[in-house]
């Protein structure tokens, strides 16, 4: 009988891949969408990348339990789309990634991946990106930053989607900007509806800027 | 629920340090979760004795989960708390500038093996 020392992270193999994946990236700006389904991740994507898509090469990768709907949708938008079925899985893992950019080749100034909606799971799986991006739906409830602390805890942006509902839901913007802030000061917000078109061409400076970032890193 | 894909990857790294310290049986594994983890401890516990049954050297083996509390020190005052909810507010002067002291763990300390 003896004790053996072991002190290791649990998703180690997981963080070499995404750190492997990250050095691969070094001019590429990866940005992980992240939220529950439904938010709307796919139509932000839809409306935003088309204004600048023909500036840069650009890719997303779409993950799904099934179906390849989301990647159709980006494709039809004249981008290149990438999609992993999960099959049972909730999240996407760095290993998913290195498969895609098999296909995808890593000569790209921008890779989106939209993870699985699922505000959980993901947040514990490295892909290599330079930022998470959450977005939720004015549908959601204005307190889900607190009832999904982790997730949002280690995200850098954050999309309050569909806003041109507000009038026939009860969602308070400031009370969830309060509490996205008090799970984490850093994060930059940003309001959207694919409906009206607000903020989007916001999101859109914003994704340029993180393009330049990286390109100037 | 992916606390089934966490069990998986604890397993692997089981299984490589015993095999590494030549061990024939590894009786515990002692793992710390913190509460910013995402890991529901029950689900991971399920998890670990499902997947382990189809490994004769961890067979046996029982996981021993410490529970780690989120504390942070607060950047603005310097006070250090407990947090029972993930809502950094320091709760003496209010500021949202709290540094996360432990909460994040998810890691392996140590097994005991024969």
């Amino acid at each position: 009988m003896g004790m053996v020392d072991v002190k290791a992270k649990i998703l180690e193999k997981n963080y070499s891949k995404a750190a492997v994946l990250r050095d691969k990236f070094k001019n590429t700006c990866v940005l992980n969408f992240v939220s529950s389904p439904g938010s709307g991740k796919t139509s932000i994507l839809e409306k935003v990348l088309v204004m600048f898509k023909d500036k840069y090469k650009l890719a997303v990768v779409e993950g799904d339990q099934q179906t390849t709907n989301d990647a159709d949708r980006i494709e039809a938008t004249g981008v290149t789309a990438y999609q992993v079925n999960t099959g049972r899985a909730c999240h996407l893992e760095a290993t998913d990634v290195e498969k895609a950019m098999a296909e995808l080749g890593y000569d790209l100034d921008l890779l989106i991946i939209e993870n699985v909606g699922n505000l959980v799971c993901p947040s514990q799986f490295d892909l290599g990106e330079d930022a998470k991006v959450i977005v939720l739906s004015t549908t959601e409830g204005d307190d889900k930053p607190i009832k999904y602390p982790v997730m949002f805890r280690v995200g850098s942006s954050f999309i309050i989607n569909k806003t041109d509902l507000l009038p026939y839901v009860e969602f308070d913007v400031d009370k969830c900007i309060g509490y996205a802030k008090g799970v984490n000061p850093e994060l930059e917000v940003f309001q959207a509806s694919c409906k009206t078109g607000e903020g989007l061409e916001e999101i859109a400076a914003y994704i340029e800027g993180m393009i330049a970032k990286k390109k100037n890193a | 629920m992916h606390e089934a894909s966490i069990a998986a990857s604890l397993i692997e790294i089981v299984i490589d340090t015993a095999e590494k310290n030549k061990a024939e049986k590894v009786t515990k594994v002692f793992v710390k979760i913190g509460r910013l983890a995402a890991i529901e401890i029950d689900s991971l516990e399920f998890a670990y004795d499902a997947i382990k049954e189809e490994y004769e050297i961890i067979k046996d083996s029982e996981i021993i989960i410490e529970d780690v509390p989120i504390t942070g020190k607060c950047q603005k005052c310097g006070v250090t708390d407990t947090y029972e909810e993930m809502f950094f507010a320091c709760g003496a002067c209010g500021a949202f500038e709290v540094e996360l002291l432990t909460g994040e763990e998810l890691t392996i300390t140590e097994i005991e093996v024969d």
